[in-house]
């Protein structure tokens, strides 16, 4: 019995002093990893997006908040006017679990500019192929007036083949933003001119 | 007894990985298509290794033999998740490089093996430089792996150019199979050489 005892404890004091390490290191290094992912990811896929330096559209940038879900949403404005945005919201029921992933707006065209894949945790070689651009074009010029969906299931988006989970995972995150779009559309242009104005 | 110039230097040629101490090949074969992918990986698994050999060697006492791989599990985890965030932090591009290879850092049998076989039986210092030799040791076998197969294979060096007119780069090098056959040739070179010196060496 003390052997027992004594097997769980010291396991339990390891995994303790793990536990405590690691949140440590992710406090410190959390905002570190975050200005990082957005040079060297978000940056380069707002660039695709809107044809514009990456530099200057990382700081048009909002924080949106729907009950409890946070939606970074970037903007670009031409003449005063918002004219395009970039959402960025997570699409459960991966194979490896949520994709996140960020959708081009035009806002005068009602549609889509572009998907892009910022964070994934698919299997390489087959649900990673969602980075593919013969996948993601097929969300150049997609409508936003409804929601979209694969071709199996009546849409018009073709899923890739060996990797259904990760395409719903895309499909999921792509309707999340539609839906954010049709319901909180001018909430979000407020707060954009809300920042806007503070110098 | 073995000195501490013993424990230095057995990693870098007598017990090297992954030819003579034939563990981690995994990485070894997956990481090498560029040198500095070699050298990145090399160097996160030295820190990897002293550090689970230091930790691993303070608690040997502590530790029961009953739950002792799942103890050294969950140090070296913690460690590799660690090396992870720091290179996410401070090498993103490099991390991005190496894919999933830095988390599967964890089941390199390299660092379990040193664990169980020095770590897990001898004083913290020792352990410390035992695990900077086999990962030193890792680290020059990779780059050397990287080196030939990205100037064979890419007509580069550490991303510069080295090609002159004319060179074919032969793409098969960077490929699987062309891992495969270097680290062959590479291993039948050892041996060798080691035969023509008169050394006797086991292969583990």
């Amino acid at each position: 019995m003390r052997e027992i005892i004594r097997l769980a404890l010291v396991l339990t004091l390891i995994c303790a002093i793990s536990a405590a390490a690691l949140t440590i290191a992710r406090n410190r290094l959390g905002p570190r990893i975050e200005k990082q992912n957005d040079f060297y990811v978000r940056g380069p896929a707002l660039s695709r997006l809107f044809g514009q330096p990456a530099q200057e559209l990382l700081d048009q940038k909002i924080s949106f908040t729907v009950e409890e879900d946070v939606y970074p949403i970037f903007y670009i404005q031409e003449d005063g006017r918002i004219t395009g945005l970039a959402v960025e919201a997570a699409g459960e029921g991966g194979y490896g679990g949520p994709v996140t992933v960020m959708i081009g707006l035009d806002l005068d065209r009602k549609e889509a500019l572009g998907l892009e894949i910022i964070l994934h945790n698919e299997t390489p070689g087959l649900g990673s192929q969602i980075e593919k651009s013969g996948f993601r074009n097929q969300w150049k010029g997609l409508s936003i007036a409804e929601p979209a969906d694969l071709r199996s299931q009546g849409g018009q988006i073709d899923a890739i083949s060996g990797a259904t989970y990760s395409s719903k995972a895309v499909m999921t995150g792509t309707n999340r933003i539609i839906s954010l779009i049709s319901h909180h559309r001018e909430e979000i242009l407020a707060e954009i001119r809300e920042t806007e104005k503070e110098p | 007894m073995t000195t501490y110039k013993q424990v230095f230097v057995h990693g870098l040629w007598k017990d090297l990985p992954p030819f003579r101490l034939v563990l981690g090949l995994c990485p070894a074969l997956a990481v090498t298509a560029s040198a500095v992918n070699g050298l990145g990986m090399g160097l996160s698994v030295i820190f990897v290794l002293v550090f689970s050999n230091m930790f691993i060697s303070m608690l040997r006492r502590i530790i029961p033999d009953k739950v002792r791989i799942a103890s050294y599990i969950v140090v070296i985890a913690t460690l590799v998740v660690l090396v992870e965030m720091l290179l996410k932090a401070f090498f993103f591009p490099l991390s991005q490089q190496l894919g999933i290879y830095i988390p599967l850092i964890v089941v390199n049998c390299i660092i379990l093996g040193r664990a169980e076989a020095f770590a897990s039986r001898n004083p913290v210092l020792l352990s410390m430089i035992d695990g900077f030799s086999v990962g030193a040791g890792f680290t020059i076998s990779l780059t050397i792996l990287g080196s030939l197969r990205e100037i064979l294979g890419a007509g580069c060096w550490f991303g510069r150019s080295i090609a002159w007119e004319g060179f074919e780069p032969f793409t098969f090098m960077v490929k699987a199979p062309g891992a495969f056959i270097c680290l062959g040739i590479l291993l039948g070179a050892m041996n060798l050489y080691s035969r023509k010196r008169g050394e006797t060496f086991i292969q583990t």
